[in-house]
């Protein structure tokens, strides 16, 4: 398990695709190397856009949680 | 007498004074006034073929006067704040205008001069006629290489236009028989070349079946113009030696400067009731606003309905009750003699029957532009 403390956190719910994982890469534009962004979507494409984005982006999904009614994606910006 | 406002002149703002000035034809106790500093209206969907063809700009244009009802007053004025506390607009020659009830239909605002290009780098859009008609010569002038289409942002105006773009330029770099000396790459922010899967599944079949290379994942940073490169945010680049750039959009500053815009100064607008928030006399519409729909005229036009309903309800001293469900129909042309008929909403996927590529669609999407100004923009339909 790793520790972290979120920097920036986008709640992105009830927005569609492509907006939340483009709220994601605004927000790792805006950080820096070793922050911590959490981004909420209860778009159900967010499940297998936002992991590809961060693989080829060769970011760090930390953790994709499971709510009640929307997925919650925590990210580490690695470089 | 109630004034209602609309404030900005394009399809959106115009349609909306239109279909007002119609209800409101009988009922001579509301004032409706448009504030747009242009004399021309600019058909933009045209812009989209210019490129390939050699016909005058002024075909695409129209004067306003003869589009706008003759119960509309026209200011032709920029506005340069909009004061929502105490219903007043400021004029750029410092004149105030008061309203009832304001539609903001301001649009988007390119920030070309954002990216830091000269003419001489062979960089192009066609969002604009003046841009349009310089990518137009750099095509004439084009002897063969690659050229690259990208988005510069997400969101932009007419989400299928690069696509359209790549296969309209995949048929004219055919028929000027130096197609086979031509890379055509379509640079991408999603993993898809459009954000519907379904339909991004078929553009993805015809880019395979013309020979247009796709690379998905490529959020724009940057352009190296010494190297005649661009850059993405994902540390990959692409090499040019033309490059089709959609260019940077934002929300308008008097948006802005009256804190009603999110960080890119769009208007943040309730997507059902159209209302920008926290204000109950203002509506939003067209592509000034953030609502998670295309910024397409289709959208504007189906939202319109909505905001005229809401407005003459509050006349009446109704709840306005009309509710925008994200309808938006619209034409993907896949060539310059077939188009995707895309008809989907909020909730709704798009249908089977609009994803064939059909000569009847094709033609259809040519002679809009008479539907455009006989019809839609004139509030008639």
């Amino acid at each position: 398990m790793v520790d972290y403390e979120i920097t920036i956190s986008i709640d992105a719910r009830g927005s569609f695709c492509p907006g939340p994982m483009m709220e994601l890469i605004k927000a790792i534009r805006q950080s820096e190397v070793g922050d911590f962004v959490e981004v909420l979507s209860n778009d159900e494409g967010s499940l297998q856009d936002i992991p590809a984005w961060i693989a080829k982006a060769k970011h760090e999904l930390i953790d994709t949680v499971k709510e009640a009614d929307f997925n919650r994606f925590i990210v580490k910006k690695t470089w | 007498m109630p004034i209602a406002v609309i404030l900005g002149g394009g399809f959106a703002g115009l349609t909306i004074a239109n279909k007002l000035a119609i209800k409101l034809k009988k009922r001579k106790e509301v004032e409706i006034v448009l504030i747009e500093p242009a004399d021309l209206h600019l058909y933009e969907p045209g812009l989209l073929y210019y490129p390939f063809n050699d016909k005058p700009m002024s075909k695409l244009e129209k004067p306003i006067s003869k589009i706008l009802r003759k119960n509309v007053k026209h200011i032709k004025q920029k506005a340069t704040k909009i004061d929502h506390e105490n219903k007043k607009i400021t004029l750029e020659d410092g004149k105030v205008i008061d309203y009832n009830c304001l539609v903001i239909a301001t649009g988007v605002d390119l920030k070309e001069e954002s990216l830091g290009l000269t003419d001489k780098d062979n960089v192009h859009h066609f969002y604009s006629a003046e841009a349009t008609l310089k990518i137009r010569e750099a095509l004439k002038n084009f002897k063969g290489g690659n050229i690259v289409i990208s988005p510069s942002t997400v969101p932009y105006k007419c989400p299928p236009a690069p696509v359209e773009f790549a296969f309209l330029l995949d048929e004219y770099l055919r028929r000027k028989k130096i197609r086979d000396k031509t890379n055509i790459k379509f640079l991408y922010p999603l993993p898809r070349p459009f954000n519907i899967r379904v339909v991004a599944a078929k553009i993805l079949k015809l880019f395979e079946k013309k020979g247009i290379e796709f690379e998905p994942f490529f959020n724009y940073d940057k352009i190296n113009t010494e190297n005649k490169k661009i850059l993405s945010f994902e540390g990959d680049k692409a090499s040019y030696d033309l490059l089709v750039i959609i260019p940077p959009h934002e929300g308008q500053d008097v948006i802005k400067e009256s804190g009603l815009g999110d960080k890119e100064g769009f208007v943040i607008t309730d997507r059902e009731t159209l209302q920008v928030e926290g204000q109950k006399s203002i509506y939003a519409v067209g592509d000034c606003t953030n609502i998670p729909a295309s910024k397409a005229g289709t959208v504007a036009h189906f939202s319109a309905d909505v905001i005229v309903k809401n407005m003459i309800s509050k006349l009446d001293e109704k709840e306005p009750t009309a509710r925008y469900d994200g309808k938006t129909l619209c034409f993907l042309v896949t060539s310059s003699s077939k188009s995707f008929l895309l008809d989907f909403s909020f909730k709704k996927e798009p249908r089977k029957i609009g994803l064939h590529s059909w000569r009847i669609y094709g033609i259809m999407k040519k002679l809009f532009q008479y539907l455009y100004f006989g019809g839609l923009i004139t509030g008639r339909i």
